[in-house]
């Protein structure tokens, strides 16, 4: 384990690495497609490779290793599998994967690579940068971690579940071929049934257990043009479910003797457990008994209490009378901790927003890890030629809960040596992982029923609930046991989306575009300590540096000639954890605020300011002019005038970010309400995702995402006073309604390339872009979120 | 106790339940009718939302004994699967939930307004569908709601449904 932590750590120093690495930089599929051993064993099914089973009526079985949390992956995977079988989509039945190395997600461990994207392009990749890419790929495939985040479901499965789906065709199709003495290139298949023009036809049921004894042979995959069902907007299979109440998500599980427990952590993060008072609480009805927790999985302590229904325990521990401890690690408050971020990215020791000057774009900002570092940004910066100007801002976001509609639960029963869980998680992996540890037992004696999940966000990739239900399942004698967190529960104990702050400084030339610039943002890195979570055999000695807390920021497309993009990493004391997009859903803020900033200083229209800074960077100019034309933009050529509010009190705003390989533009509309409040009324949003899969899918995804981002843009704080998270419930955390939701139309770009992560590219966006349609509004610029007007 | 439920008359079983008992628990924990779903506890995601004689409740806050002697309908009893109610084939047509998790609330609430309102405006649904979603499915939402108004004032008398 150790040699294998060194190895992550040192990937930035790999130049001895570099001549080891032939060809490609990536895994090649076909080292992933794995043994028919891996499936689950089922009566009349035949396992063909470790993805795909056949069964008696021809239809296949598909291992589904990844979470559906809403984003539609069930679907999306099964389309795939489909396609290259040539089955309707209502024959691929999915099975929960096993839990097998050969189900980890390779793609979102190489997207952790903190490489900008034009220099990871075929042909630009150093030798360096392929080597690192061949590592963490071959690491992660080792390591086979089963997560579900990063929008990295279909990009991880595309090659794969598409090569498992055509081999194991070819393997079916040869098979008949040697069954009826006929070539089989004169073979055809259509909904599953394959025949030949002189009259044999069978499903694949029949020649199931004659191909698995086959080798493959040719294999090809279906061009483009073949396709019937990729690209098509096939109705997700899992939605007759969700409208009949029938949908079984984590807290819906029943089982025979199953009893409901509810948890308390302390009035502040983190707090300590000291004497506990049960008395009231065991003489209430219903009540069964009271346990103490521990930490797991990050947990703060708790106390739970067990009863024959979440009411009953809730009632119980309500009146549970605990003297909690002040926690170890202090009792840090969200305002000093966001006035240390703005000393941080100052590089200053002061704490005041006033300490930016002359002086500190000079000497600057020079703190944190660089991710970003091209031509000469210091000298350029420092260096005040005519016609040349500095333009300095600051920006910061707050915390963020997760506040997913389903509460934090966890089914769980110990019995005969063996544990169950049934969980709705990103990671069953860990999952099991920590139940087994909790348990005393050995992982194989675990098994992780995956529900559906009602939201994610990356909240459930924390296996926190987890423990702490095995650990009550220790004391209920063999009975399941439900452990569902009140609400409460679940805002002031998240693993939040840290605060950020960024001081943003460039110097412009004549035209006011930025010759240099100077990008540093300061907030506490996440991956670190959900390593130390849910991974904890993976612990670093120290931090390894986190990408995401930069992403954002080094990443995206403008031409600057001389940049410096850093971040300082800082540890505030409150958890912190993966929130829908990561380091984009601060950074795309700050940059295409600032970037709107400097094209109103330049006095040009922002979509033209934009295409400028563009050249080279083809694919993202046209999904901004999509964007554009498709909003009604009025103008965005070179001569373009600065945008005024229309008529009807309505002004425009425009946002452009690259995340998890795909590319997104927004226009929205915004208006003041009566209250003075702003009002979204519509959001053009135009993306290029690659290939498209399913548009439907894409399209509630990029819905998604701006809703959610809207959310946290119009009302997204957790403030934090003295370790005590101060938002409690929906009524005093509001968030988006639908009375204040925009009208959301999605403009597609047509592409062949393979395709980029969809789930959270949405939501970046969406509050620059309102920020921006703000100050058309009103001449003010909002720097901070929430919006405030 | 007992109670009825998607016309069924249920006996409940008096260690099992308390008058204080929000009728949310004994649907879930008690009935095991899970369709309905815990969001917050205090009212203010509708998630739990059921028709009680018709009108939309939330349950997390119904005390069972506000209950005794009516008639409660919860998602299960929307339609059948051959029979579906209009909203589902709706809210299937425009693809609406993501997640799922708060989606027996909208139906509910969505009924409860249709049952009142056969012909609303946008305004009348953001006054009668405050359910909270974090997925973004609310766009979706209006314009299935506005599809199945449709649909059903399109059948004629003997075939709209009760």
């Amino acid at each position: 384990m150790r040699r294998r932590t060194l190895l992550l750590g040192g990937l930035s120093g790999l130049g001895g690495a570099a001549a080891l690495v032939v060809g490609w930089g990536v895994l090649p599929p076909r080292s992933r497609l794995g043994q028919a051993d891996t499936l689950p064993i089922e009566q009349g099914t035949v396992g063909l490779n470790g993805w795909i089973a056949i069964g008696d009526d021809g239809g296949a079985i598909l291992a589904m290793n990844r979470s559906e949390m809403g984003q539609g992956v069930h679907t999306a995977l099964a389309m795939l599998v489909a396609e290259e079988l040539d089955l309707p989509l209502a024959r691929v039945r999915l099975v929960q994967a096993e839990p097998d190395r050969l189900y980890g997600n390779v793609a979102m461990f190489v997207d952790s690579l903190p490489f900008h994207p034009r220099d990871t392009e075929p042909g630009q990749q150093t030798l360096a940068m392929r080597a690192s890419e061949w590592v963490v790929s071959k690491l992660a495939r080792e390591l086979g971690i089963n997560a579900t985040g990063g929008s990295s479901s279909v990009v991880d499965a595309w090659d794969v579940l598409r090569l498992a789906a055509a081999t194991a065709r070819a393997q079916l199709l040869g098979a008949a071929s040697l069954a009826w003495h006929l070539p089989v290139d004169e073979l055809q298949v259509e909904h599953g049934v394959i025949a030949h023009l002189s009259g044999p036809r069978g499903h694949y049921g029949l020649f199931a257990r004659a191909a698995a004894a086959l080798p493959p042979g040719d294999v090809h995959l279906k061009p483009a043009s073949a396709r019937t069902l990729i690209g098509t907007s096939a109705p997700r299979i899992d939605l007759p479910g969700k409208v009949d109440g029938s949908a079984r998500f984590g807290a819906d599980v029943r089982l025979p003797e199953q009893c409901f427990a509810v948890v308390r952590h302390g009035p502040v993060l983190g707090a300590g457990i000291g004497t506990v008072d049960a008395g009231e609480t065991l003489r209430l009805a219903g009540v069964e008994r009271v346990v103490r927790l521990g930490s797991y999985g990050g947990s703060s302590p708790a106390v739970a209490v067990v009863g024959r229904s979440y009411w009953h325990a809730l009632r119980g521990a309500r009146a549970l009378q605990v003297d909690w401890q002040a926690p170890p690690t202090g009792t840090p408050s969200s305002a000093a901790i966001e006035a240390a971020l703005q000393a941080a990215v100052s590089g200053t020791a002061g704490g005041t927003a006033g300490a930016a000057s002359a002086a500190s774009a000079a000497s600057g900002s020079d703190r944190g890890k660089v991710f970003y570092d091209i031509g000469d940004p210091a000298g350029v910066m420092a260096r005040d030629r005519p016609g040349t100007r500095l333009v300095e801002q600051r920006y910061r976001a707050p915390y963020l809960a997760h506040a997913a509609m389903e509460p934090i639960n966890c089914t769980a029963r110990v019995a005969a040596g063996r544990v169950d869980v049934w969980v709705p998680t990103q990671v069953p992996g860990a999952a099991r992982a920590l139940a087994a540890r909790v348990a005393g037992v050995a992982e194989d004696a675990v098994t992780v029923h995956l529900t559906l999940l009602g939201g994610g966000f990356g909240r459930r990739l924390e296996v926190d609930v987890v423990g702490q239900a095995v650990r009550i399942a220790l004391e209920t004698g063999g009975r399941p046991v439900q452990l569902t967190w009140p609400r409460e529960e679940d805002i002031t104990h998240d693993f939040y989306r840290p605060a950020a702050a960024a001081l943003m400084q460039a110097r412009v030339d004549a035209d006011g575009l930025p010759l240099a610039w100077r990008l540093t943002s300061a907030g506490d890195a996440i991956t670190p300590r959900w390593i130390e979570r849910a991974l904890p055999a993976l612990t670093a000695p120290i931090d390894t540096p986190d990408k995401t807390t930069s992403e954002g920021l080094f990443d995206q497309p403008y031409r600057v000639p001389h940049q410096r993009v850093a971040h300082v990493a800082t540890r505030s004391g409150v958890p912190v954890g993966y929130w829908r997009s990561v380091g984009h859903s601060y950074n795309a803020f700050f940059l295409e605020c600032f970037v709107d900033e400097l094209a109103g200083e330049a006095q040009r229209d922002p979509v033209a300011y934009r295409l400028a800074l563009l050249q080279g960077a083809p694919r993202h100019a046209a999904v901004l002019r999509l964007a554009a034309e498709k909003a009604g933009w009025p103008g965005f050529g070179a001569a373009a005038p600065l945008p005024l509010p229309l008529p009807n009190g309505t002004a425009r705003g425009v946002a452009l970010h690259e995340s998890f390989g795909s590319i997104v533009a927004q226009v929205v509309e915004v208006q003041l309400g009566s209250d003075g409040r702003p009002r979204v009324r519509r959001v053009v949003a135009a993306a290029d995702i690659g290939t498209v899969v399913n548009p439907g899918i894409v399209a509630q995804q990029i819905e998604s995402g701006v809703v959610d981002g809207l959310s946290a843009a119009l009302h997204g704080r957790i403030d934090i006073v003295d370790g005590a998270v101060q938002q409690t419930n929906f009524p005093n955390h509001p968030i988006l309604t639908l009375a204040e939701t925009p009208v959301i139309e999605t403009y597609l770009v047509a592409s062949s390339l393979p395709p980029g992560g969809v789930g959270e590219i949405g939501t970046p966006p969406i509050a620059p872009a309102v920020a921006n349609a703000l100050f058309v509004l009103t001449g003010q610029r909002v720097r901070a979120l929430p919006l405030v007007v | 106790m007992q109670l009825s439920v998607n016309d069924e008359l249920h006996d409940l079983d008096d260690a099992a339940v308390d008058p204080a008992m929000p009728l949310l628990w004994v649907l879930r924990d008690v009935l095991n009718l899970t369709g309905t779903k815990f969001g917050c506890g205090v009212a203010a995601c509708g998630a739990c939302t059921v028709l009680v004689d018709g009108a939309a409740l939330r349950s997390c806050v119904t005390p069972l004994a506000a209950v005794a002697g009516k008639r409660v309908t919860t998602i299960e009893a929307l339609g059948t699967t051959t029979r579906p109610h209009p909203l589902q084939t709706a809210w299937i047509a425009h693809q609406v939930p993501q997640c799922g998790y708060c989606q027996s609330g909208m139906l509910m609430a969505a009924a409860a307004l249709l049952a009142t309102h056969p012909v609303p405006t946008d305004a009348d649904i953001e006054a009668a569908v405050t359910n909270l979603c974090r997925c973004g499915t609310y766009p979706r939402i209006r314009a299935a709601i506005h599809s199945a108004a449709t649909a059903m004032r399109s059948v004629g008398p003997g075939g709209a449904r009760g």
